[in-house]
């Protein structure tokens, strides 16, 4: 038996608390937005929810009427959450999904109270040109109840941002900013889209193709600042209003959010009635051997370094343009990192993949015997799609595991271990199972590979004051039999 | 009133043997493997397969020198201990102690050993007894004593444990004994240094003594090998995807050693209390052209290398044959014609990070409210952790130019080597030295920090532990005098002093906050980097 401190109670409590609060089913992620490539967006105010159980007082984009369409497709055995868009705001904003080339109409109406004054969206990356609203410094405005038309061709494939151009301190904190994907034009002969993609590649290049596609809006939240805007909101409810005058300096955000949630919330599903604001998560799932397109956008104020385990991403892109070598003008040029630096406005668009390479031991615990196989292709990793270990690194086929793990007693459990050091459900001797005790709970059914992917300052995995939280979540790596709905 | 005590000494008594059965430290540090077997060198049976001396009649069983690499082992310890700051303040830490490599750990070196040089065990002072022995005879005969002098009748001896030494070697420590010695109170800041060659397997063992500054704690720890590629999710570390080792249990982490580059390592649990709490430290990989000849071509045989990782045969090894060059480095566009002879940081085919000196350097911060509130039983303030200690591998300016190992008493009244790195760069020219590597990391969890130069320019030559180079060979190498990290990256630099008169220049944080130690408004993150 082990004392409860006050510290471990908490944690354990929430901890608890969060496996309750998780649906049955895993959670998945894909990037889901709305398409154009006209839009018609509304800025208006409303609460969204954390994970310690706060009601936080936001600004947002949401949709004016129902939009052209949603994004992704969802392909036959998809059994997620039908997607919406909420007509008052959401944080971040409605990812807007067009296509290279196309010319982009966002009409934005102002609902925000009297006292937020006007509101506005520069697109960074793109020439806007605007109609109606009026004046702003670093765009045309929309004023209270009124509204204003930005136009812009899409020019480059990739991820870019957005964000309100009017009282930015104030509003992109309140939670005015969201992202743009462009998708390419004419993507390389020989890609495959994947169920859940967007499209077959991230741009008009082969080395660009993947399998499956998330987006990572990293972002922070001073729950203060927010605080006060309410109080002068409510304060002054009909116009006209003096101007919010909030304290944002200095900043000390307690809330540190993926897509607008924090963990574990961002493992829930996409469009959980439970946040009805916060329709995005960030709950990457992948098999061995596919490429991850990684659409890193940095909004809020800080830089954020986001570290995802398991293995080094190749960078093709930052702020939509293709990164490529000055001696040949085709070979990709971006750095291989682990960590990648957000920077706020900025996006980054990179490739993940993992395979068990050079491990030196057999991750599937294939014996000799079992009726496992590994036949190599050319790059050595098993060529047979529709077998179990497809993609296996064949060099560390039935290879034992070079060390005797510790005993199971004197070991904490992980809720997303899988109960073995081996990929995938073991068969163990009389029964086949996870290895793990009774009342263990389990975030991970398929035993699959679980790699925590967060920022690295790691203050910022904390919600307000409570570790685990903030900018965290995890990459599951399933086995290849293990169907992925990216739509749950 | 009497119930209380009797019911408090019987779960004292239930709680103790719980304990007692649950213990289970246990080292692994195999001297053979199927990557890297044994032979026999010299005598009837010289290049045969053996396990042990006697298989080898005339000659040695020793490690097959044919097999790239070798097994490399290494022990740690996680727990807490103590560190002076350089405004003469102490601070509490969570932190990993070295429990093998001693020596080398105590002089600023990794403390990674060959599997031979860790099994033959640990000799060296321990900590409980503070290096008295007992005298074993004459009229002092009982008295404590650390040399045979403190016995000075004639017939006296000074007897000690069987595993004492004067000074540390490099063995590692395995019985629980010794770990619980050794461990507790040693917390290192930063974490012992560790150093892998590309084609090595290494071993590295966690043993939880427990932190004994927090009794209410029953604290695992973990080894995060940050960066490490194709990882599995059982050995990286994370306590949510895998499993941490309790107190009094030993867990030992394996790794095939990855490409080379400037890698790090931590406890994953509850990063952000046990990274701010001392928990980090750097781990590097130095590329296999460093063990090339002056006759061996290097592109030659980088482009090998790169075929061999690549499987396929018709691979030309030029470049890389899948997006992330798992194992590989594009070749060179521009051959050089270089030979092997140097050191290098990565296999570049072309000399170009070759260097002359090497000095890891970790990037870190402590808030002295956090390690307070740490060292005591209160709840933590996450939001508002605010370092204002800035260090350089665990020490601030001037400690960072101290070239010895810094004691700080423990609460046990024990001086132990808790900050044994300085980062002082050196670089002596008068020797034919003029290029220094230096290995950064940052495993600060509040702040991004830039760190500048002043009359010695830098140049970043790899990110992450990835060389800066293009998929077509074109090196994106940079020249700068700032380097801008935030917690988690690592960057590799070369400072060049060819061209640099000699005298003594400063490597410093940018952010000028950072240069003080709490309230001492002089200090912080900067080191001196002497030419001479």
């Amino acid at each position: 038996m082990t004392p409860s401190t006050n510290r471990t109670r908490a944690l354990a409590a929430l901890v608890a608390a969060a496996g309750a609060a998780l649906p049955a089913a895993p959670a998945r992620a894909a990037v889901p937005g709305i398409t154009g490539p006209s839009f018609h967006l509304v800025a208006s105010a409303d609460f969204v929810s954390q994970p310690d159980g706060a009601s936080i007082y936001a600004f947002g984009y949401g949709c004016d009427g129902a939009p052209a369409g949603f994004l992704p497709a969802r392909p036959n055995g998809a059994q997620g959450p039908a997607p919406t868009c909420p007509q008052t705001m959401q944080l971040p904003g409605p990812t807007l999904i067009v296509t290279q080339g196309q010319s982009v109409t966002v009409t934005l109406r102002n609902a925000l109270p009297p006292a937020a004054g006007n509101t506005s969206i520069v697109f960074p990356g793109f020439q806007v040109t605007s109609a109606g609203g009026v004046a702003g410094l670093l765009a045309q405005e929309a004023p209270g109840g009124g509204t204003v038309t930005y136009t812009f061709v899409a020019s480059t494939p990739g991820t870019h941002a957005y964000h309100s151009g009017t009282q930015a301190d104030l509003q992109i904190e309140m939670g005015l900013y969201g992202a743009i994907v462009v998708l390419p034009a004419t993507p390389p002969g020989g890609c495959v889209r994947g169920p859940f993609s967007l499209a077959p590649a991230a741009y008009g290049h082969a080395a660009t193709c993947y399998d499956r596609e998330y987006l990572f809006q990293l972002s922070e939240l001073d729950s203060r600042i927010h605080d006060q805007a309410l109080a002068q909101v409510q304060a002054c409810p009909v116009g006209p209003c003096p101007a919010i005058q909030a304290v944002t300096e200095p900043y000390h955000p307690n809330y540190f959010l993926l897509n607008g949630r924090s963990l574990p919330d961002d493992m829930d599903t996409p469009y959980a009635a439970g946040y009805p604001h916060q329709p995005y998560n960030a709950n990457p799932h992948m098999h061995p051997g596919e490429k991850v397109l990684m659409r890193m956008v940095g909004q809020g104020r800080w830089q954020h370094p986001f570290h995802f385990h398991g293995n080094h991403a190749r960078v093709l892109a930052r702020d939509g343009n293709l990164l490529l070598s000055a001696a040949d003008g085709t070979s990709l040029a971006g750095p291989l990192l682990f960590t990648t630096p957000t920077v706020s406005g900025q996006t980054q668009d990179q490739i993940f993949t993992w395979t068990g390479k050079g491990l030196n031991w057999d991750v599937y615990n294939h014996r000799a015997g079992d009726g496992s196989r590994c036949i190599p292709d050319a790059s050595g990793y098993h060529a047979i799609k529709t077998d179990p270990n497809a993609g296996e690194w064949c060099a560390d086929h039935l290879k034992p595991i070079p060390v005797t793990p510790p005993d199971p007693t004197i070991v904490a459990i992980g809720q997303w271990y899988g109960g073995t050091p081996y990929l995938g459900i073991q068969s163990t001797g009389s029964f086949t199972g996870t290895n793990e005790p009774p009342g263990t709970l389990n975030q991970n059914p398929q035993a699959g590979y679980a790699y925590m992917w967060h920022s690295h300052n790691e203050r910022e995995i904390t919600t307000n004051d409570v570790f685990p939280g903030g900018i965290m979540s995890m990459l599951l790596i399933d086995p290849p039999a293990w169907f992925i709905d990216e739509t749950l | 009133m009497h119930r209380i005590p009797r019911l408090a000494l019987l779960l004292a008594l239930g709680l103790s043997a719980t304990a007692a059965r649950a213990q289970s430290f246990r080292v692994q540090c195999p001297s053979a493997t199927a990557l890297h077997p044994r032979a026999c060198s010299g005598g009837t049976k010289a290049g045969a397969a053996c396990s042990a001396a006697s298989d080898c009649p005339g000659g040695a069983c020793a490690p097959d020198a044919r097999y790239p690499g070798q097994i490399k082992c290494q022990e740690v310890g996680g727990g807490d201990g103590f560190a002076t700051m350089a405004d003469g303040h102490q601070i509490y830490l969570f932190g990993f102690s070295p429990l093998s490599g001693l020596a080398d750990v105590q002089a600023g070196l990794p403390g990674t050993q060959p599997a031979d040089v860790f099994n033959l065990g640990y000799l060296g002072p321990n900590y409980s007894s503070a290096g008295a022995g007992t005298c074993g005879g004459g009229t002092n005969a009982g008295e404590a004593c650390v040399t045979v002098a403190d016995c000075p009748d004639v017939t006296g001896t000074c007897a000690h444990a069987p595993n004492w030494a004067p000074t540390p070697n490099n063995g590692g420590i395995t019985e629980p004994a010794g770990i619980m010695d050794m461990g507790v109170l040693a917390g290192n800041a930063p974490a012992p240094l560790m150093a892998i060659d590309e084609d090595d397997e290494f071993f590295l063992t966690l043993s939880n003594p427990g932190m004994i500054m927090r009794p209410d704690l029953f604290e695992q720890h973990t080894v995060h090998f940050h960066g490490y590629p194709n990882a599995s999710s059982y050995f990286d570390g994370v306590p949510d995807a895998s499993v941490a080792i309790n107190i009094a249990g030993s867990f030992t982490y394996y790794y095939t050693a990855p490409d080379a580059g400037t890698y790090f390592w931590h406890c994953h649990i509850t990063p952000p209390e046990h990274l701010q709490m001392g928990m980090v430290g750097q781990l590097y990989v130095r590329p296999r052209q460093d063990r090339l000849g002056p006759n061996d071509a290097l592109r030659d045989a980088l482009i090998a290398a790169n075929k061999r990782a690549a499987v396929d045969p018709s691979a030309t090894g030029l470049s890389c044959s899948d997006l992330l060059c798992t194992g590989q480095t594009p070749a060179p566009a521009v051959d050089t014609g270089a030979r092997g002879g140097g050191k290098y940081a990565y296999n570049d085919g072309d000399g170009s990070t070759r260097y002359d000196v090497e000095y890891p350097i970790q990037m870190m911060g402590f808030d002295p409210n956090f390690h307070y509130v740490g060292m005591t039983f209160n709840p933590e303030p996450f939001a508002d952790m605010k370092d204002k200690y800035f260090l350089l591998s665990g020490r601030g300016y001037p400690d960072t130019v101290n070239p010895k190992a810094i004691s700080t008493v423990a609460a046990d009244g024990v001086a132990r080597p808790a900050q044994p790195l300085p980062s002082v760069i050196r670089i002596a020219k008068s020797q034919g030295q003029t290029r220094a590597l230096l290995r950064i990391s940052d495993l600060s969890v509040t702040e991004f920090t830039t760190l500048g130069t002043v009359g010695i320019p830098m140049t970043v030559i790899a990110q992450n532990a990835r060389l800066l180079r293009d998929l077509a060979g074109r090196n994106l190498y940079y020249d700068t005098n700032s380097l801008t990290l935030g917690g988690g990256e690592s960057a590799d630099v070369i400072l060049d002093a060819s061209n640099v008169p000699a005298g003594t220049y400063y490597l410093y944080s940018t952010n000028l906050d950072h240069l003080s130690n709490d309230a001492e408004n002089f200090g912080g993150m900067m080191t001196e980097i002497q030419v001479f």
